[in-house]
């Protein structure tokens, strides 16, 4: 197929992708449309498969040269790799949980925004990660919008985010090529210039460094349910990709990603909204790649991608899950559900699949792809780090892995009797459930997420020793004994509705208040000074006419006299300066 | 170059004197011409005969570098000789296009603004100023100078004079033009006497180099400078002497004024630059100095104190005119950096400005010929009204504010630059504030015409009523001239380079 | 005593038989049985003490400085996480938890019979 067609080596596959987005949006037909948003990505995979060689180190085309600005706006080499193939298969699986929505604009916006991340991470050069950057923000904001009324409001702050750390890639991204001769290659960057620092706060914002992560938390929840399971694929996989290309091994992201391990914990506690606290539940797995990323080994780096390949399919499994209970029961409030394993037990089977992966049980992808980032870590002494990531993990496998499927799908009764999920969200759910127990397969499956990894390491790492599996099931049964002890007890804090603060409350209750604070102390203070203002105003305005007018003292028509003496005058300054010369 | 085999060899060899000598000749012809017609078609013959010869000899200046034409055969220092460097080639050009433009629109022009029995005698003296013009800037020998001055100086008089027909101010204007132009005269002759006494030749490569042997010479140089310098500084309107230039400019027949505004301020100009780097040198402490404190103060107060005169002035024509005196102050704040950069930047200016201020005054001409406007409230609905005018109008407006892909941005941004590489970091702050003033002005005229509709006359909108072909070709083709400056700036930077290298040495 | 018999819902409104129970679910009902309920609890502590000596035998190959004393360390730690962190839940939930109303943009969508509502209901009547 590539030799046939060559230009096809030259052509960036997302941008095919993209393209059919933009059909898609034109396309009054539901069912061809369906086809398209399935198949595409599936093409777009296979494309890449065959531009893909495994002898060479990176494949580029599509060379634009703009004035001085070289553009490289394909790359394709073993780092992008995994990233490209895991978006196609999010594509695909995200295609055919949507299926049974006939929504124009979702199935558009999915496609342009599964496009764009491919492109992204199969971008060159900076000035196209930049533009994928936008895109993929612009194109998402519609599947927000598709949640409803109430999902109009964090759809503009989304955006608002999303453009600005775009903004702040761009710069950034400027100023690092000035400071190394306009040579824009995406490549290792390193915070040794501020336009550096500003990449990675860009990157940050994307892939929710603490106190930049609210936007997550805020629009993940409010979008349509296939909408939140998209949104979850791809955004903050893509700014951990840009930052695995740009800044591996700087250390001060083992320190974020251990912070950014931990702190969901507390908001996920407190959260009612399932959907939510997946949110937060994505981003303490965040930041178990942002350490990855600040160990910055070949078994570090190697960890990220399989983590983060293993993250998109069983976070989306639960997801999914919670979209299934959502779209048959109409809310996603843990208040509100329990007990749904009478009604939908597929689904609860799928959820506990994910989040037995996500929990890295043995058996479960996680399993393998978590140990790969603790392992690395602690090769590399950062104790402390290694003990806070481990927290998080416990943490959130209390608080997330464990309270959604429980308070979904168990625990008390809520007496919804409800149909089981439509095939194609069981379809889709299977698939990425059977990827998820594939790749940890202890005979052979796991070498199959090897051969993903980008880099070579020194040796193959066993993940299936006594050891790990002892210590990782005592993590497991120590949490699950402490929460079965809890609901002995009844110490187990049951979901409320609540709205749960975060950072976004700075601006959304504190920047909205302080500034009308501002404006009305701004009305009483004009009505106090108007006065002043006004003649203040009216003794300049009137000086400046009467200096400056037809009328005025500049503009009148000197008579010639006095025009002469001031010529004399000149003539003698000059005549001074001249002698006064050194 | 492959044009300037077209040009016969005598017309380069012999194309400096030609081009002083045709319009003074032709003057005399056509001031005795009957027919008002035949007038305009012997002015128009000489002035594109003048440009093509320009247009060569500044393409043979490219090709052969200086050189020198001696008047008769007679070598200097005794006898007269012309110069033609890269300094004063682009401005001979200048002048002859801008005289060409200005009498294609001039067609219409005068019949409209100057009587009958007035037109011949109108283009004798047009084409005397044009000698003039053209002989100050292609002469080397200094009291010649003088004499073209004067010649220029003179005919000008008149043709301000002649706008009594329009208005009678033009008298009053023309009288405060004569007396302090004459004043400026005498100025600059008295420095040539005390530059006479001090070197004893009036062939300007010999004074500089005599005055360089002398190392700047005895006070006698200095008091010959001080002369020197203002009564140029009178001629280019440098602020404060620019009090006659608002009422020239504003009550002088149209087609003078864009003339005016395009050339005579711009060879005053270039004879400050040949005096002060040239014949003079700013390795002399008092003239850099005096470039320093005096040229650079005044030019930057100028900017400042003639832009904000411009905001609040009603009548456009007055408005551009104190524009130009601000303009000026950007020549010579490009003029008093005295680097390499700087005086090119300046010199560019002075090029750029001439097409830029030109387009505008034929513009502003061809809107008073078709509804007497010289008011700024009568601009309005003029975008409906004189649309292709307008837009021409709107073109060199942006470029002279400065907007990029125009003219105007190329040498403010190249001067701008040449202060920050001087480290008058202050001056690049005057600079974009007198910028925002020119926008503050040019946006003013730019919002009546565009967003207030067309006044009733008679219950009645005002209908389209297009300028002539005559004058709409002129004004588009400064206006397209703009653009493409601003887009291919590379020709006219190269050549402003030259002529700073020229006179400043490489680097 | 457990939890799960406290609330009202669980055993009177509902029975956990019939035929709105999906069949795939039938041969699971058996863990809403109280008694599985209370007695879940021993698994994962017996599979907590099998993986601790376990654990003994084949000790870390990365342990943490001081870890190779401590039995069972990861279940301890994963215990005392657990514990840590449930018991500030009220906390948390002091500073960070509002009503759904708090910015004024509306909750998210509930269904029509929410639960609360017709708790409140069943209260009231």
């Amino acid at each position: 197929m590539i030799d046939a067609i060559p230009l096809l080596a030259e052509i960036n596959p997302g941008f095919w992708v993209i393209l059919a987005g933009l059909i898609c949006a034109l396309l009054p037909i539901g069912s061809l449309r369906k086809a398209f948003v399935i198949a595409v990505p599936l093409i777009a995979g296979v494309l890449i498969f065959q531009l893909h060689d495994p002898t060479q180190a990176a494949r580029l085309g599509g060379v634009l040269q703009f004035g001085p600005v070289e553009l490289t706006t394909f790359r394709l080499d073993s780092l992008s790799l995994i990233w490209a193939y895991l978006f196609c298969l999010a594509g695909i699986i995200n295609g055919i949980y949507g299926l049974h929505e006939k929504c124009r604009i979702t199935d558009s916006s999915a496609l342009i925004y599964t496009g764009a991340a491919i492109s992204g991470v199969l971008a060159g050069d900076m000035i196209t990660l930049f533009i994928m950057w936008e895109l993929t923000a612009i194109s998402s904001v519609f599947l927000i919008w598709k949640g409803g009324e109430q999902a109009y409001a964090a759809g503009i702050r989304y955006l608002a985010i999303q453009v600005l750390s775009g903004v702040m890639l761009l710069t950034g991204a400027i100023l690092h090529a000035q400071a190394n001769g306009g040579d824009f290659t995406f490549g290792a960057i390193g915070l040794d210039s501020p336009g550096g620092w500003l990449m990675l706060l860009a990157m940050g914002i994307k892939c929710g460094f603490p106190m930049l992560h609210m936007w997550m938390q805020d629009a993940y929840p409010k979008a349509s349910i296939t909408g939140t399971v998209i949104l979850a694929s791809f955004t903050t996989k893509f700014a951990i990709y840009a930052l695995a290309r740009g800044f591996a091994g700087e250390g001060i992201l083992i320190w974020v990603g251990a912070i950014m391990a931990i702190f969901p914990i507390a908001f996920a506690i407190v959260e009612n909204d399932l959907r939510r606290i997946l949110s937060y539940s994505i981003n303490s797995q965040l930041g178990f790649m942002v350490a990855g990323i600040g160990v910055g080994s070949a078994m570090a780096l190697n960890g990220v991608a399989g983590h983060v390949f293993v993250n998109v399919l069983a976070k989306g499994l639960l997801f999914m899950s919670v979209g299934a209970v959502m779209h048959r029961v109409g809310t996603a409030k843990a208040s509100e559900l329990g007990g749904l394993f009478r009604s939908m037990p597929f689904s609860t089977g799928f959820a506990l699949v994910g989040a037995m992966t996500l929990a890295a049980t043995p058996l479960f992808a996680g399993f393998i792809t978590k140990a790969f980032i603790l392992t690395a870590v602690i090769e590399e002494h950062h104790y402390v780090p290694f003990v806070l990531l481990l927290l998080g993990a416990a943490g959130m496998v209390g608080f997330a892995e464990i309270k959604v499927p429980y308070s979904a799908f168990f625990g008390r009764d809520s007496g919804r009797r409800v149909k089981e999920a439509p095939w194609n969200m069981h379809l889709a759910m299977g698939i990425a459930a059977f990827i998820c127990v594939y790749l940890a397969w202890p005979f052979g499956g796991y070498a199959q997420l090897y051969a993903l990894m980008p880099f070579e390491m020194k040796y193959a790492y066993k993940p299936y020793t006594v050891d790990h599996v002892a210590f990782q099931l005592q993590l497991l049964f120590g949490v699950l004994f402490a929460f079965n002890l809890f609901l002995r007890w009844k110490r187990y804090r049951a979901p409320q509705r609540a709205e749960v603060l975060d950072v976004d409350w700075l601006y959304r209750r504190m920047g909205l208040n302080v500034s009308l604070w501002a404006s009305a102390m701004w009305t009483r203070l004009s009505a106090v000074t108007r006065q002043q203002r006004n003649r203040f105003l009216g003794t300049a305005g009137r000086k400046f006419y009467q200096t400056f007018s037809p009328a005025g003292a500049a503009s009148e028509a000197t008579p010639s006299g006095l025009a002469a003496v001031l010529t004399a005058g000149l003539l003698f300054i000059v005549l001074m300066v001249a002698y006064i010369a050194r | 170059m492959a044009l300037l085999n077209y040009f016969p060899d005598w017309l380069l060899v012999h194309g400096p004197g030609f081009l002083m000598a045709l319009p003074l000749l032709m003057a005399a012809v056509t001031a005795l011409l009957p027919n008002k017609r035949i007038g305009w078609i012997s002015t128009f013959i000489v002035t594109a005969i003048l440009t093509v010869t320009a247009f060569g000899i500044a393409l043979y200046n490219i090709e052969v570098g200086t050189f020198i034409y001696k008047m008769g055969g007679w070598a200097p220092p005794h006898g007269i000789s012309l110069y033609i460097d890269a300094l004063n080639a682009p401005l001979v050009l200048l002048v002859a296009l801008m005289a060409f433009i200005t009498v294609i629109y001039a067609l219409p022009a005068t019949i409209a603004e100057i009587k009958p029995n007035k037109r011949a005698p109108f283009y004798a003296a047009f084409l005397l100023c044009i000698a003039g013009l053209l002989g100050m800037v292609v002469t080397g020998d200094a009291f010649n100078v003088f004499v073209f001055l004067e010649v220029s100086s003179i005919s000008t008089y008149t043709l301000v004079a002649m706008g009594a027909a329009r208005d009678r101010r033009a008298l009053s204007a023309a009288y405060n033009y004569l007396i302090l132009g004459s004043i400026g005269a005498t100025f600059f002759v008295i420095g040539i006497g005390f530059l006479y006494m001090e070197t004893g030749t009036l062939n300007m490569a010999d004074m500089a180099r005599i005055l360089a042997d002398l190392d700047g010479g005895s006070r006698v140089a200095k008091v010959a400078f001080g002369f020197i310098i203002i009564g140029l500084g009178l001629k280019l309107a440098m602020f404060p002497l620019h009090t006659w230039l608002p009422g020239a400019y504003a009550h002088s027949p149209t087609p003078v004024t864009a003339f005016l505004a395009s050339t005579a301020t711009k060879a005053a100009l270039y004879l400050l630059l040949r005096f002060t780097f040239f014949v003079f040198d700013p390795s002399f402490a008092y003239v850099a100095d005096v470039l320093m404190f005096v040229l650079v103060g005044l030019g930057v107060i100028g900017m400042l104190f003639a832009s904000l005169t411009a905001i609040f002035q009603t009548d456009v024509r007055r408005m551009l005119a104190f524009s130009s005196v601000a303009q000026v102050g950007y020549m010579l704040l490009g003029i008093g950096i005295a680097t390499t950069a700087s005086v090119a930047a300046g010199y560019l200016h002075i090029l750029n400005h001439a097409i830029i201020k030109g387009g505008l005054f034929l513009a502003l001409g061809a809107m008073w010929y078709r509804f007497g406007i010289t008011r700024m409230e009568d601009f309005r609905g003029l975008g409906k009204t004189m649309p292709l005018t307008m837009g021409a109008f709107t073109i060199s407006g942006l470029s002279l504010i400065g907007v990029p892909f125009t003219a105007g941005f190329v040498s403010k941004i190249n001067l701008a630059g040449a202060a920050a590489d001087a480290g008058w970091w202050w001056a690049v702050g005057v600079i974009m504030l007198t910028s925002i003033l020119a926008l503050v002005y040019i946006g003013r005229l730019l919002l009546i015409a565009y967003f207030q509709s067309p006044p009733e006359v008679d219950g009645a909108v005002v209908k389209r009523n297009e300028a002539p072909l005559a004058m709409l070709i002129p004004i588009w083709t400064l206006a397209i001239l703009s653009i493409v400056i601003g887009i291919e700036s590379d020709l006219i930077v190269e050549a402003s380079v030259r002529a700073a290298e020229l006179l400043l040495g490489a680097g | 005593m457990s939890v799960e018999t406290e609330t009202p819902m669980e055993t009177a409104a509902t029975p956990n038989s019939g035929a709105d129970i999906h069949p795939a679910a039938q041969p699971f009902l058996f863990l809403t049985r109280d008694k599985v309920r209370r007695n879940f609890l021993w698994l994962p502590l017996v599979g907590l003490i099998i993986c601790s000596v376990l654990g003994v035998f084949h000790p870390q190959k990365h342990p943490l400085p001081y870890e190779q004393y401590i039995p069972g360390s990861w279940a301890i730690f994963g215990f005392l996480v657990f514990c840590g962190v449930g018991l500030c839940a009220t906390t948390f939930a002091h500073f960070l938890a509002r009503p759904e109303s708090y910015y004024g943009e509306g909750g998210l969508p509930d269904p029509e019979d929410s639960l609360e509502a017709s708790e409140a209901k069943g209260d009231a009547t």
